[in-house]
This record gives C-alpha cells, structure tokens and sequence, in this order.
C-alpha cells in the first residue's frame, strides 16, 4: 500500500443565505493515495467544485459555512489551519485549475511572470532562479520559452489552458485540483491538454482530483471514480468498478444518457426529471423521485454506502436487485 | 458551484428584484424617504407653509432661528422656513424636468447612434465637442442666448447634460444589441421597431436610471449655481440657489441667510446620490445572488 | 423525398482589422425534407455564421441560398418576413437568447404578435399553451420569468418559441451544449419526436460528435469555414477519409473501461482564417501534408458513393 495523501471524511458544506439554505455538500468521505487520480463526476449543482473549495480552504464565509467533517492532507487537519498556513499550502502543495482559461489569467500580465510570481511565492529562490523554472515549465507544457513576455490575449484557448496547467505545476505540487479543465476546448485541443495532464502528472507522481461531467474525459485518466449526486458520493469505485459494473441506478442512468459513438441508437434512454434543488432536497435516498425502482422505503431513511468490495460502494438499497440492463 | 433554481411558484417581476436588493441598504432607504419628505413638502407648499414666500413684514428684519421663525427671517422681513418650502417646488422641478429633457434628447441621440452606424460618428462626435465646453459655460450661454426664465434654466441644464445621456444610452444598446435574444427577435420575425422598444430599450435602462439619478442631483446644483450667478430665476421667487445669493450680503450678521438654503441644496443632493448609488447596486445583475 | 435547402458556393467574409476573415468560404450542399443534416466542427470554423447566413441573419458575400426551389439569396424586408416563418433558429444559449424581462408565455407568444397570426390574446394563449404541453414546459410555468427556470426548460421555451409558427426548416445552433447530460438527452429525444411528428427538416450544427452521430442523416464536417468531408452519418463513423475527420473522431474521449488509445493529437491549434492564401487549410496542421497542400487547394471530390472529401492525398492515405 503506498501512503494516503488526502482523506476527507463527512464533510458537509452549506451556503445559508437570507431566503435558503443551500445543502451543497453532504457528508461526502474519499481518500486519494500519493499518485493516485480521482475523478469526481455529477452534475451541475451537484457540489462537486464546493467539495474543491473545501479542500483548498476557499468556500466564501458568508454565505458558505463547513458544517461538519474533517480533510486530511498528509495526516493533518486542513480545516484546523489557520489562514496564513492555508495561503502557504495553495498553490504549493495543492494547486487548482479552474474551468475557464479565459479569465483565470492576469490580462495585463506577461504570462511567463505569472509563473514566476507563484513560484517566488512559495519558494525562496531569487528572481532570476524563479524566472529560469518558469522558462523551463512553459516548456514543459509545450510553449516556447520565447513567448515568456506574451500577454494572455496573445494566445488561444488551448494555449491559455496550458499557462494554467504550467502555474498549477510550477511548484511541483503533492495535490493538484482540476475543476473541468478541458470542458471550454475544442475535442482536438482537449485531446493535447489531456495527454499532456496525464504525461506530467506521471512525471511529477502528483496526486489529482478531476472535477468534470464527461465520463469519457474521467475514463482516460483517472484511476479512482466517485459520482456526485445532491452533494453525496452515490457510488465509487476503480475504473473498472464503475465502468464495467456499475450499480447505482443514477450512474447506470447517466452512461445511458450518452449518445453511444460505436453503436446505433433510435432514442437516448433518459434519467426523467431534474436534478433537486439543493435547498429543497428530498427525503431518504436523494435520487428517489427520479428512479425507476424506487420503492417506499427509498423515501423514509438516508441511505448509508453498502461496500461491494475493497474498491466498490454504492448509496442504495436495492443494489443488485434489479436488472442493470433495462 | 451550485445554482440555485428558485422556488417555482414564486414570483419575480423586475421591479420586485430591484426594490428587494435595494431595502437591503440602507443609507438609500433613507435618501429615499427624505426625497419623498421633499416631493410631499413641495406638491402641499401652499398648505404647509406658515407664511406666503413674499409677505413681508417691515417690522421684523433678520430674526435669527427662534420659535416663531425657526429658520429666521431675511433682509425683507420675509420667513425663511416658508421661502424654503416654496422654494423646493422649482429645485424639485428644475431637476426633474432638465433630467427628463436629458433623457429624451440624450436617450434619442443614444439609440440612432448605436443603431445605426452611419449615424454613430456624426452624433457622437458632435456629443464630443459640446462635452469639451464646461458645462457651466455651456448652460450660461444657453440662458443667455434665450433669457433667463424658468423654462430657459431648465432647458440650458437640461441641454449641458445631454451628451452624458447620449454616450451611457448607446453604450448600454449597443451591449444589448450584441444579446442572443435581441438576434431571436429578428429571426422569429420582428421587425426593426419592435425589436427596440420590446427588447433593446428595455433591457437598456438600468444605466440610464441611475444616470438620472445622479444627473438629477447635479442638475439642482447647477440650477442653483446658475441663479447664484444671476442667470436663473429672479427675485422674488425662492429659488435655494437665488436665495443663497441673496443672503450672501449679509453673511456676516445673518448666517442662517445662507446655510439654510445651502443644507437644503445639500440634504436633497445628497438623498438623490445615495438613491442613484443604491439603484445602481439593485440594478446590476452581477451584484444579485 | 424533395430538396427543401440547397446552398451553392455560399460564402460569407466578414471585415476585420487584420483582413478578410474567411468565416465561410464556399459551401455546398442540399438537405431533403424532414431530414436532419449535422454540420460538425470547432469554434471558429464557421458553422454558426453558415447557420445564420442561410436564415439572413448575416448577409451573405456570395453564393447562392435555394428554399423550396426558389432563390433567396436576394430578398427584401417583406420577403424576409414571409420566409422567416417558414426558416425558424433553436440557439445555443438558453440563457442569453430569452429575454430576460419578459414571461415564458409571453416569449412563445411574441412570434405570433409578429405575424398576427391569432385574432384574440385568448386565441394566441391558447396556442401558447399547448405549444408548451408539447415541448414539455409544465402550465404553471406560463407566467415565471427565463431566470426562474434551469437550463433544460429554458432550452424548451426557445424550441417552443421556434416551433410555433410551424416551421419547415429548423436551423439548431448547439441546442444541447450548454446542458447537462441527463438534460441533453432529454432535449435530443424532444427534438427527435418533434422532428418526426411535424416533418421538420433539421440543420444541426454542433461540436459534438456523439450527439450529431446520434440525430444527423447526413454530416458535413467544416474546417476554417470549408467543408472538408461530407457523407452519410454512419458511413463517416466507419470510415473517416479526411486526415482532419480522423483526429478529429478519434479524439473524443470514450466513456469506456480500457477503452483503446489510439487517439490522433493533433499539432498546434486552429488559427483564424484571416487573409488565407491558396492552400489546403488544414495543411499547418495535417500528420501527412507535403509540400503541394501548401500551395495548392484542394477540391472536394466524391471518393466513395455520396462520399465526399477534400483532400489531394485521399487516396494515397487512404490506401485506395
């Protein structure tokens, strides 16, 4: 067994504005081991980017307030750490890359500067070591130390992205957060981001979350999957786990609602009904009022995860007992 | 990040919003109360004030504040508390008319611009120039080309302020007209006019209110500086900016000759700002959660 | 069946600083009734302005636009009018394309108010109403505003709103993109049901490959604003000749277990087709271009039966 890097566990987080309370995360527990890469997978509102937030200490108070839960990183309590210490560990040792290269960059910053800025942040390097590591992770991820002086709207999207994936890596983090990083490219360019994610993280035996809603962005590279649903893991496992023996009705459903690229279909097999209002959640299992083999109990207790195996465990209690294929 | 879907049967109408983020401050709520103290004040002058504007009463010349004339009275035996009340009719009016002469012409000049492309130079440039004249020199001029009347001292701060108008309204339809939904209207058939006054013009007037607003409070102040000056409105009508000319002779021996007009200029500026702050708060939808 | 749009070397530029942006150069194809034509590729290819050209959105810079066998290159306001009726658009943004000040029933409705096509407002909600049983929106929704619903009923009311003039053509810019999955195929399944039951014929123009595979007859696949291969929906998923198509298909990401890797990355990034020369635009970035793509265009030929592709060197990569 290598060593665990982070192990969150019940962690419940909630935005109580003045009309609502938002029960965005609830009780969500996962571990990642050092190397590992975990793909978390939902739905918009599903609470996957709170559960980033979280780790990263970044969930704005007001509204947001962590309710209960612990986040281990390297055996200690990140939700114990003070601000100042918090500031030291991002961008260090866990870095994030947001969704949208368009507007995660400084505009009237050189690009290769923005490197350079984290890393004399996080290092006590001089100016000109600092500017050296930054030359030498644009090269890594493919951009010519030359264009160090560009400004971010002299490059495309792809290119952008690259500068973000650059800064998060830059000081050669133990935890890297993705939240949809590819999902504002274009499939060919999406295709270079990834390879390159995955080439480096190799490298850099980084550990990564993987926050998306593709199941075929998750299946290229990840190794570990936890699906998201009304702020609640519904089912985890390995790759293999979810992709081959799925069991939760919503993860059966969610494959079936992807137009299958290889096979002829008439019509999408659909999941009816709309994700619940995470201020309004329903009673007993969340995804009760959207599934096909709900039954009266569904509806009264919370549903505990039934652990399948080692690997595998799923949020219901009629696992196995309908027919996954329907 | 999880995007709240309202509750279903609850209903939102624009004005709704705007009004339920803007009682969530409160310095506007009270710029708005005392604007409306203001309003009441100047439509019931006649009932509330205890003297006439222009009685005069020879036998009781500058009496400072007391309890029979709480805000004294002037040179001409005259009480200033009454002249103050009578006296909010033309600033109220002065600002809100010049405002609204503002906005038409501004608001015009603003869509033809933003519209139509040929026009857009022609008009804009020519809103350039006028906004390199001091706005003040401007509306002296105006004045006194026409004469000083009521009317006239409207029309000159009305007219100075027109080119600010012109650049925030074509500024606000020209970021409307690029909206998917003002392209929807065309395909599903409107036609150029329909597609301004139910679409663009509707969702254009949030900059423009608040543009009001504050136009509103700087167009008291210079109808005020231009009666100071002797371009606006003549004696024997209260004007506040008139009426701190007036007293400016006797500074010395009768303070409250010129502070009271002056805190009433002020205390009205003032309400008009925080409410243009306060509005363009509630009206940015970047601000609403 | 009949031909209902056919488009002949259609080409829009548009006036840049930098130049002439080729946005769409040269576009030909036909569409039969009630059948669905994809139109494939990524941002800045030109699919959207193609789209928007066709229904006279943008005026088009040349070429030539035939609806019902008649020429609608060249149409005045009244025209237009008329044709609008008939040529209806589903937006990619269900959150930009409704206004945001007016009422569900109010946005189906405006149609309608446009051509006067109901006597009474009782008459128009009426048809509103049960516009909206058919897309799916529930009754209550009639009097919330855009804002008040999610991204799935929003998308709904902007096929209502196109839908209830009873169009023949429906143009669908990325109807589906901006929604989440289990959303997405509930909106593809409407859209497919609609399509069936009212003979609609569908130009759907998208970046994603599993959903066009999914709704498309026909696919055209475009490239800085040409098409550079175009056949037969399941016959391009067999077999992709354009070096282009290749990377392009083979780069989707398989929601699959051990799924096989043998992804095509592309080289470098799409640039702007500003000031083109005569070349073959995809040659910058082509695994197998020589020193003739860069000199040369290539033209689209008919490789196999009713396949199409644009490439000098399709049958020596190919292995015909």
């Amino acid at each position: 067994m290598s060593e665990k890097i982070l192990d969150i566990k019940d962690l419940s987080i909630r935005y109580v504005t003045e009309e609502e309370t938002v029960l965005a995360v609830n009780g969500i527990s996962f571990s990642l081991d050092k190397g590992e890469s975990i793909g978390l997978v939902g739905e918009t509102g599903a609470g996957k980017t709170t559960t980033a937030l979280g780790i990263m200490g970044l969930v704005p108070d007001p509204p947001g307030e962590i309710t209960s839960g612990t986040i281990e990183f390297e055996g200690e309590n990140l939700l114990e750490y003070p601000e100042k210490k918090m500031r030291e560990i991002r961008g260090g040792k866990i870095s994030m890359i947001f969704q949208d290269p368009m507007t995660s960059l400084n505009p009237v910053m050189p690009v290769g500067d923005q490197i350079r800025e984290v890393v004399l942040l996080h290092n006590n390097v001089s100016k000109a070591e600092a500017r050296s590591r930054a030359e030498e992770m644009l090269e890594q991820v493919g951009i010519p130390k030359e264009r160090y002086d560009d400004y971010p709207h002299q490059f495309s999207g792809g290119m952008k992205q690259r500068v973000i994936i650059a800064i998060a890596l830059a000081c050669s983090p133990e935890l890297l957060i993705a939240d949809e990083p590819t999902t504002a490219l274009d499939v060919t360019i999406q295709a270079q981001v990834l390879q390159l994610m995955k080439a480096l993280r190799t490298q850099y035996q980084t550990s990564m979350i993987l926050i998306t809603h593709d199941l075929g962005v998750v299946a290229k590279i990840c190794d570990k999957v936890a699906v998201v649903y009304a702020g609640q893991i519904i089912e985890s496992g390995t790759l293999k786990d979810i992709y081959t023996n799925k069991q939760h009705p919503y993860t059966i459903g969610l494959f079936n609602s992807l137009p299958d690229i290889e096979h002829e279909t008439s019509e999408l097999k659909v999941i009816k009904g709309l994700v619940p209002d995470p201020s309004n959640l329903p009673k007993g299992c969340k995804f009760n009022p959207r599934c096909p083999y709900c039954t009266p109990e569904c509806c009264e207790n919370e549903v505990e995860m039934t652990a399948l195996s080692d690997t595998h465990s799923v949020r219901c209690i009629h696992v196995g007992e309908f027919d996954r294929e329907a | 990040m999880a995007k709240k879907t309202r509750d279903k049967n609850q209903h939102h109408s624009m004005v709704g919003e705007v009004w339920h983020q803007f009682k969530k401050n409160r310095n506007a709520v009270i710029g708005l109360i005392v604007l409306c103290i203001f309003i009441i004040i100047a439509v019931f002058a006649p009932v509330i004030a205890p003297y006439g504007y222009d009685d005069q009463d020879a036998t009781h010349t500058k009496i400072a504040p007391c309890r029979e004339y709480p805000f004294g009275t002037d040179n001409l035996g005259r009480d200033v508390l009454s002249r103050i009340i009578h006296g909010s009719r033309y600033s109220l009016m002065i600002g809100f008319l010049a405002v609204t002469i503002s906005i038409i012409a501004g608001g015009i000049l603003g869509v033809l611009a933003a519209f139509y492309p040929k026009l857009d130079n022609i008009i804009m440039r020519t809103m350039d120039l006028f906004m390199a004249i001091p706005q003040m020199l401007l509306a002296m001029c105006i004045v006194a080309a026409l004469g000083s009347s009521l009317f006239n001292l409207m029309l000159a701060v009305g007219l100075s302020s027109t080119p600010q108008f012109a650049r925030v309204v074509r500024a606000s339809v020209l970021s409307t007209r690029g909206q998917e939904y003002v392209e929807a209207a065309r395909a599903i058939g409107g036609s150029d006019f329909n597609v301004i006054v139910r679409h663009i013009i509707p969702n254009s007037l949030a900059p423009l209110i608040v543009q009001a607003t504050l136009s509103m409070a700087r167009a008291i102040i210079s109808a005020s500086a231009l009666s100071f000056l002797g371009f606006g409105i003549q004696a024997p009508k209260p004007e506040w900016g008139a009426m701190l000319s007036a007293g400016r002779k006797y500074i010395r021996q009768c303070w409250w000759l010129t502070v009271i007009p002056g805190l009433a200029i002020m205390v009205v500026v003032y309400a008009l700002n925080v409410v243009g702050d306060g509005l363009r708060d509630s009206l940015d939808p970047r601000l609403k959660k | 069946m009949a031909e209902i749009l056919r488009v002949e070397e259609l080409t829009k530029y548009f006036n840049t600083k930098n130049g002439l942006l080729h946005a769409v150069d040269g576009v030909t194809f036909s569409v039969e009734e009630g059948k669905t034509l994809g139109i494939v590729g990524e941002s800045g290819c030109g699919k959207s302005t193609l789209g928007r050209v066709i229904l006279h959105l943008h005026e088009r810079t040349s070429g030539k636009i035939l609806f019902n066998g008649e020429d609608i290159s060249e149409v005045n306001a009244q025209k237009l009018h008329a044709l609008r009726k008939d040529m209806q658009i589903i937006f990619q943004d269900p959150y930009a394309s409704l206004n945001p000040r007016m009422t569900v029933g109010n946005i189906i409705a405006e149609p309608l108010k446009n051509y006067k096509l109901t006597k009474s407002k009782e008459e128009s909600e009426k048809k509103v109403r049960e516009m909206m049983d058919i897309v799916g929106l529930a009754d209550r929704t009639y009097n919330l505003y855009p804002h008040e619903l999610d991204g799935g009923r929003r998308q709904r009311i902007g096929i209502a709103r196109a839908l209830i003039l009873d169009p023949k053509l429906v143009v669908c810019d990325e109807p589906v993109s901006a929604l989440d999955v289990s959303i997405q195929a509930q909106v593809l399944n409407l859209l497919m049901e609609l399509q069936k039951d009212r003979g609609l014929t569908y130009l759907f123009i998208t970046h994603n490959l599993s959903v066009v595979k999914h709704i498309s007859d026909d696919i055209t696949v475009m490239y800085l604003g040409q098409m550079v291969e175009k056949a037969e929906s399941n016959e391009i998923f067999r077999h992709q000749y354009h070096p282009y198509t290749k990377a392009l298909i083979s780069a989707i990401p398989v929601p699959k277990y051990n799924a096989p890797d043998n992804q095509i990355i592309l080289k470098g990034e799409i640039t702007s087709p500003i000031n083109v020369g005569k070349s073959c635009r995809f040659a910058a970035r082509c695994p197998y271009a020589k020193e003739n793509c860069f000199n040369t265009e290539p033209v689209l030929e008919e490789v196999t039966k009713d396949h199409f592709v644009k490439c000098h060197y399709v049958k020596e990569i190919n292995g015909f």
